[in-house]
């Protein structure tokens, strides 16, 4: 699909020629996540890339994409094969991810063998000045068998901050017998940006895929996962936390489908949710007949810092057969009065309490992260 | 004598629409140890948490003065700040937050009130350990979080750490004996006494006289329907020991 740059389209309209119906309030899977603004926005081609991006605390090898583009020179890694792609697969199953396809900007693919000894940073950056850019990033990352690596994916901004930019980000992974990968993204875009992420995930046999997304900006952000578990003892891990104070939707959702016996998935999701903003999550465990042996977990809970926050969650427990554990559970409360008051009655001042239980609350599932650099780095994000 | 620490005058306070505290006076100078015994239900847990500022317990009428300060119009953490601890009859369990880190955010709100600088970490660690190791409290239990899963004794001693590292001023001690056992109580009285410097002041609210054969206090009142009935020295402990408190309490 050609786009004349300069001009103004709306999403709906671009999503109108390429074919692509966006979901409405009705789409049962969308219902919970209000997108009249991102659809409604007026949209143009990205047009300026800056060199510009916050850097992480760690050794580690980065790859800068501004609005869309990437904007560094590829890093010579041993065990990894980069290639720039342009065309894209629709994943016709999700709208955004054909919009991605039909309308893509740029797209790599990393072809991981082998043992990376320092984590791989997808470092996306907008620049918006004051105009509403849209880009379709699209990442395929194949981990061949037994191979070992980290990627992260940071998404922050600069520049005129009432810009309502979308960034529409779909990852296709593909996990091999026995490779492992740990993928943790952080979320921080401008306050009226929109964000819409897909994780496709395929693992295979004895595969692992070990997941936390921190997600604490934009106007609307969708970030989902789907997992499919196609091997034996294959395993994966997507956890979460968001926090948000303003009118934002944060939207967490999960599909995880066991196809094969003694496969194995674990969700925590933690949320911080203030003002009148809403915290979404959509979390789904399919176990198909013939895989015996599995379990499958799920766990959402939240705290909402004011009386017109909200939360809307939605698990779902698709069990076809016998001999599995799987389970979900959900929470959601307020800050804890008593121990707000102990703490204040020690002198600590009634924001400062608030933050160190609301700093306890999300440590809860970040301390789960392995590698304590990448642990204590989003702890300081948080 | 010396100057007034506490004053309290004609304090009427009430939780949940019911009053609570009547017509409460007292006075509690410089380096004194005062006691209030009483009955269940009396309200002295009340007054601890009305001193310390409690959402929930409305003072309805009445002034309270600390170092010649209104007491009453501070929120929770100026209280603490000025000199103001409350041992807790049922310390709070706080998940997912070390004791040292709590104890560090605590020391250093009120070394900022006081304009004084913060401590650094390994300040902050040589003093917490090593009154942590008089109190009983290892370093392995200094990283738990504060009080998750501790037994009723190491809570109370955990509370008599954060006392004698913030050295207040003025230590409130609610039913700080309930569920110790001999050891613990010796423990904890040891470290109100250590405290003692002729200027800090203590309020021991207790049912049992038992706390007070380790902490000597100046003065005993008896505490029933809302406010002060009587006042002795501590003879007027034991003697409550002996025939209860039957004849101060009003029948119903």
């Amino acid at each position: 699909m050609t786009l004349m740059s300069g001009e103004i389209y709306s999403y709906s309209e671009l999503a109108a020629k390429a074919g692509v119906i966006l979901p409405t309030p009705k789409t049962e899977a969308w219902k919970y996540t209000r997108l009249r603004d991102l659809l409604g926005t007026d949209y143009q081609l990205c047009e300026t890339t800056s060199k510009k991006g916050e850097n992480v605390p760690f050794s580690a090898n980065i790859i800068h994409i501004s609005n869309g583009k990437i904007v560094s020179e590829l890093p010579h890694i041993e065990g990894v094969t980069f290639q720039i792609i342009s065309s894209a697969e629709a994943l016709s199953n999700y709208p955004f991810a054909k919009m991605n396809a039909a309308y893509l900007t740029q797209g790599l693919q990393i072809e991981i063998s082998g043992t990376l000894n320092q984590p791989l940073v997808l470092n996306y950056f907008m620049m918006p000045e004051d105009k509403n850019y849209f880009y379709h990033f699209r990442n395929r990352i194949i981990c061949k068998s037994n191979s070992k690596a980290e990627i992260i994916e940071q998404f922050t901004y600069d520049g005129n901050v009432k810009s309502c930019y979308l960034a529409n980000i779909v990852n296709e992974i593909e996990i091999q017998s026995y490779a492992h990968l740990d993928h943790y993204k952080y979320q921080n875009e401008a306050f009226k940006a929109n964000h819409i992420a897909l994780h496709k995930v395929n693992i295979a046999e004895g595969g692992k895929y070990d997941s936390f997304c921190l997600q604490k900006g934009a106007n609307i952000a969708r970030n989902e996962t789907e997992v499919s578990l196609n091997g034996e003892k294959a395993e994966a891990v997507v956890n979460a936390a968001y926090m948000m104070n303003g009118w934002a939707t944060l939207d967490t959702t999960t599909n995880i489908y066991h196809y094969q016996p003694q496969t194995k998935s674990s969700q925590i999701v933690k949320g911080v949710i203030g003002g009148t903003a809403k915290g979404v999550f959509q979390g789904r465990i399919h176990i198909a007949p013939n895989a015996v042996h599995t379990s499958g977990t799920q766990l959402h809970k939240a705290i909402l810092l004011s009386d017109t926050a909200e939360i809307d969650v939605k698990p779902e427990l698709e069990i076809f057969a016998d001999d599995v554990k799987c389970s979900h559970g959900a929470a959601s409360g307020e800050l804890d009065k008593e121990q707000l008051f102990y703490m204040r009655s020690r002198g600590i001042g009634e924001e400062e309490a608030k933050n160190i239980l609301i700093e306890a609350y999300l440590n809860d599932v970040i301390n789960m992260i392995e590698n304590e650099k990448i642990r204590e780095w989003f702890k300081s994000l948080r | 004598m010396n100057a007034p620490l506490l004053e309290i005058e004609d304090l009427c306070a009430e939780v949940s629409g019911k009053q609570i505290i009547k017509d409460f006076n007292l006075t509690i100078n410089e380096g004194e140890i005062h006691a209030i015994m009483g009955p269940n239900g009396a309200g002295k847990s009340t007054l601890s948490y009305v001193l310390c500022g409690k959402p929930g317990y409305t003072v309805t009428s009445g002034t309270v003065r600390f170092k010649g300060k209104d007491l009453l119009s501070m929120s929770t953490e100026d209280r603490a700040r000025e000199g103001i601890f409350l041992v807790m009859q049922y310390p709070v369990e706080i998940p997912g937050v070390p004791s040292t880190t709590f104890l560090k955010h605590s020391v250093n709100a009120v070394r900022k009130y006081k304009n004084l600088p913060e401590l650094d970490t390994m300040e902050f660690l040589k003093l917490v350990r090593e009154e942590g190791r008089k109190l009983g409290l290892d370093n392995e239990m200094l990283k738990r979080p504060i009080n998750v899963g501790f037994s009723g004794g190491e809570k109370k001693r955990m509370e008599a750490l954060e006392m004698v590292v913030l050295k207040p001023d003025f230590a409130i001690l609610d039913e700080a004996d309930s569920g110790l056992d001999i050891d613990a109580m010796k423990v904890v009285a040891g470290s109100v006494n250590s405290l003692r410097d002729g200027k800090r002041s203590m309020l021991i609210i207790t049912h049992f006289q038992r706390l007070l054969n380790y902490v000597e206090p100046d003065f005993v009142h008896i505490f029933a329907d809302g406010h002060i009935v009587k006042t002795g020295n501590k003879n007027l402990a034991v003697e409550l020991e002996q025939n209860g408190y039957a004849e101060y309490v009003k029948v119903k």
